[in-house]
């Protein structure tokens, strides 16, 4: 049973929250859905699930028009960002306020229940109210609701933005074991996130989403290795992508004063205008490199990532320890160049160090 | 906080308290234990001989107070629901919204009396519009002078000049309910008539008690509308208890007497309200 969506376009106002978005989405895959904040990833959640009618372009799901068939016979669960649950409810009846809309047998209903309690490690709250779980329990309760229903299409909105970050790490594990358990055979599965590093993780289908338009399809690697321009290598990764305009002339990368010998995928490349990507993390500080000026040094996590700035070049440099800097420190960095990318002018891909595009072809 | 003086700063509070409410509450009780009338008006006590009247020998007073908790739980029950079904109306985006949420306060807006007096004219049985109309169908309803259908005459005046209250409460609680659990009731599969039934109505509740309760005191003294629309009559077939206090204190002067019913008529609305709210708590939030 597939999700096949043709050209949906939604405008409410002057700007596109949809444009010309379409997919195929199968059964039993994980699709995220990779687009920074007010990309469109929502609407296109609420437009499947039925909450948004689009303005122009269709669904279809098991071959029939899906745009048809009002929100509440869709079966599809949805967990938001925020964590929504019945405020008037408690845990239990909140987790089988889905069943009883079926009208489903009441053990049956409490077997299921138990159930989803168990798989989200909930046992035991039953009757508490909602307002007295924390923010995890809460977002646990609705992924409990939203998974009790065996819904055929499961969307997560978001589901770990809202929670703090030992919580988060915790929850997007437990993602992962549930969705690898058998739960996604007969189930989409559409996750959004603004997060590289969850695409990563959860391996799935790609869709990068950028002002309502989906920019590209792919696996999470093919994404990491070839994203196909410069928004999807921004948006594909956090720190962002350094972009910096270069030069490339007798087999020689230059900028700001600087000479770098070209590595064979990009030495090919002569047009005007490049632009050339290179990861906070392929750049290492090295006491025979380059010298640049700290702009910025912020501490996060067990990285430290180092605003940098020489003429009017400016890059970040991510670092897998904690050191300190001062504002205006020299300090010497080495490009590791052979994992440099290349861009166009008009942004697109020109070449990859994994061989997507070649200066040749 | 401990602060010397501040008993002193309570005081502005409790003198105007004391002069307007413990006050007179306390001047009413020693009233209802004297026989004040027009013949003998003095504080003289005659113990409790008023309320042994009152429980042994006044029908009639029992009679106006079942009327009136008649009168005032049907009118309320009837605000309750036309007002929630027309606050639900305007909640939802329909168009003239705006217009509608204006017009459906306008009665709140006008005079009570001045509309009563209006009513009385429509339900004139001879030459009231009312009737007017229904001689095509050949009836002419005794709208203020049959016993049974003048209790509906006054029920249908209370109803429309309160429902706006009703209906002003009732659509500030709907909007103010978060947007997140019909969100996930749609989605969780509830039809339009399911969402009512299990999201909104419950989380409308703590408004609902709050607008029962309010409108409830306000009706247990429906007064104003008897008197213009019937004065009580015909006989005492809509006499309320207010009124027939006000018959006893103001127009007989037995004002000891009338002290005692309105003590007696206070402690049976307290404990009455009170059982109410917790019904209404313990049926509507299941607490």
């Amino acid at each position: 049973m597939d999700l096949v969506a043709n050209n949906l376009s939604y405008k409410p106002d002057d700007q596109y929250h949809l444009n010309e978005v379409s997919f195929n989405f199968k059964e039993g895959n994980l699709y995220t859905i990779l687009g920074r904040t007010l990309s469109g990833k929502t609407t296109l959640l609420k437009t499947i699930a039925g909450l948004l009618t689009p303005d122009s372009g269709e669904i279809e799901f098991d071959g029939k028009n899906f745009l048809k068939v009002p929100v509440w016979e869709r079966n599809v669960a949805m967990v938001y960002q925020q964590f929504i649950n019945y405020p008037h409810l408690n845990v239990y009846e909140n987790i089988a306020f889905p069943l009883k809309q079926r009208k489903m047998d009441q053990s049956i209903i409490n077997d299921k229940v138990m159930d989803a309690l168990k798989s989200v490690g909930l046992l035991g709250y039953e009757k508490r109210k909602i307002q007295e779980l924390s923010g995890g329990q809460q977002q646990r309760v609705s992924l409990a609701r939203s998974l009790v229903k065996n819904a055929k299409i499961l969307l997560l909105d978001e589901p770990l933005v809202n929670l703090d970050y030992k919580l988060r790490e915790q929850l997007r594990e437990e993602f992962k074991n549930l969705f690898s358990k058998g739960l996604a055979d007969e189930t989409i599965l559409i996750y959004s996130t603004t997060d590289p590093r969850e695409t990563m993780e959860l391996n799935g289908e790609v869709i990068v989403l950028d002002e309502g338009k989906v920019l590209q399809v792919g696996s999470a690697k093919e994404i990491f290795e070839n994203p196909n321009s410069l928004k999807v290598a921004e948006i594909s990764n956090d720190p962002p992508m350094n972009i910096i305009e270069a030069k490339i002339s007798d087999n020689n990368i230059k900028f700001e004063g600087i000479n770098l010998e070209a590595p064979q995928h990009l030495s090919k490349l002569t047009e005007d205008g490049l632009k050339i990507g290179l990861r906070s993390s392929d750049i290492e500080l090295n006491e025979n490199g380059q010298e640049f000026e700290v702009e910025l040094a912020e501490i996060s996590g067990s990285e430290t990532l180092l605003h940098l700035k020489r003429g009017d070049t400016k890059i970040i440099v991510s670092i897998e320890e904690v050191l300190n800097f001062k504002i205006h420190d020299k300090v010497k960095i080495n490009f590791k160049i052979d994992r440099a990318y290349a861009f166009n002018a008009d942004g697109k891909l020109a070449a990859s160090p994994f061989g997507g595009l070649n200066g040749q072809n | 906080m401990n602060f010397k003086h501040k008993y002193f700063f309570l005081f502005p509070g409790l003198f105007v308290l004391i002069g307007i409410l413990i006050f007179p509450i306390i001047f009413v009780v020693r009233l209802s234990l004297s026989g004040w009338n027009s013949y003998n008006p003095g504080l003289d006590y005659i113990g409790l001989e008023n309320y042994i009247r009152l429980f042994t020998d006044d029908p009639r007073f029992w009679e106006s107070f079942f009327r009136l908790s008649f009168l005032s739980v049907t009118t309320v029950i009837l605000q309750y629901v036309i007002g929630f079904a027309l606050a639900h109306m305007v909640w939802k985006d329909i168009k003239f919204k705006r217009f509608f949420r204006v017009l459906f306060l306008v009665p709140m807006m006008t005079t009570p009396v001045i509309m009563t007096v209006i009513w009385r004219t429509f339900f004139h049985e001879s030459l009231g519009p009312v009737n007017d109309l229904l001689s095509v169908f050949g009836v002419a309803p005794k709208w203020l002078t049959d016993p049974v259908i003048a209790k509906f005459t006054v029920i249908i005046v209370e109803v429309w000049q309160w429902t706006p209250f009703m209906f002003l409460l009732l659509l500030a609680g709907l909007l103010s309910l978060p947007k997140e659990p019909f969100l996930a009731a749609a989605i969780d599969g509830a039809s339009p008539i399911r969402k009512f039934i299990y999201v909104t109505f419950p989380l409308m509740a703590p408004i609902s008690i709050g607008a029962i309760i309010i409108r409830l005191i306000e009706a247990s003294k429906i007064m104003d509308t008897v008197y213009v629309l019937t004065s009580g009559g015909p006989g005492t077939s809509t006499e309320t208890s207010s009124f027939y206090i006000f018959i006893k204190g103001l127009r007989e002067f037995q004002m000891g007497y009338a002290a005692s019913m309105s003590f007696t008529y206070l402690i049976i609305m307290i404990i009455s309200l009170t059982i109410i709210a917790k019904v209404l708590t313990k049926v509507l939030l299941k607490e």
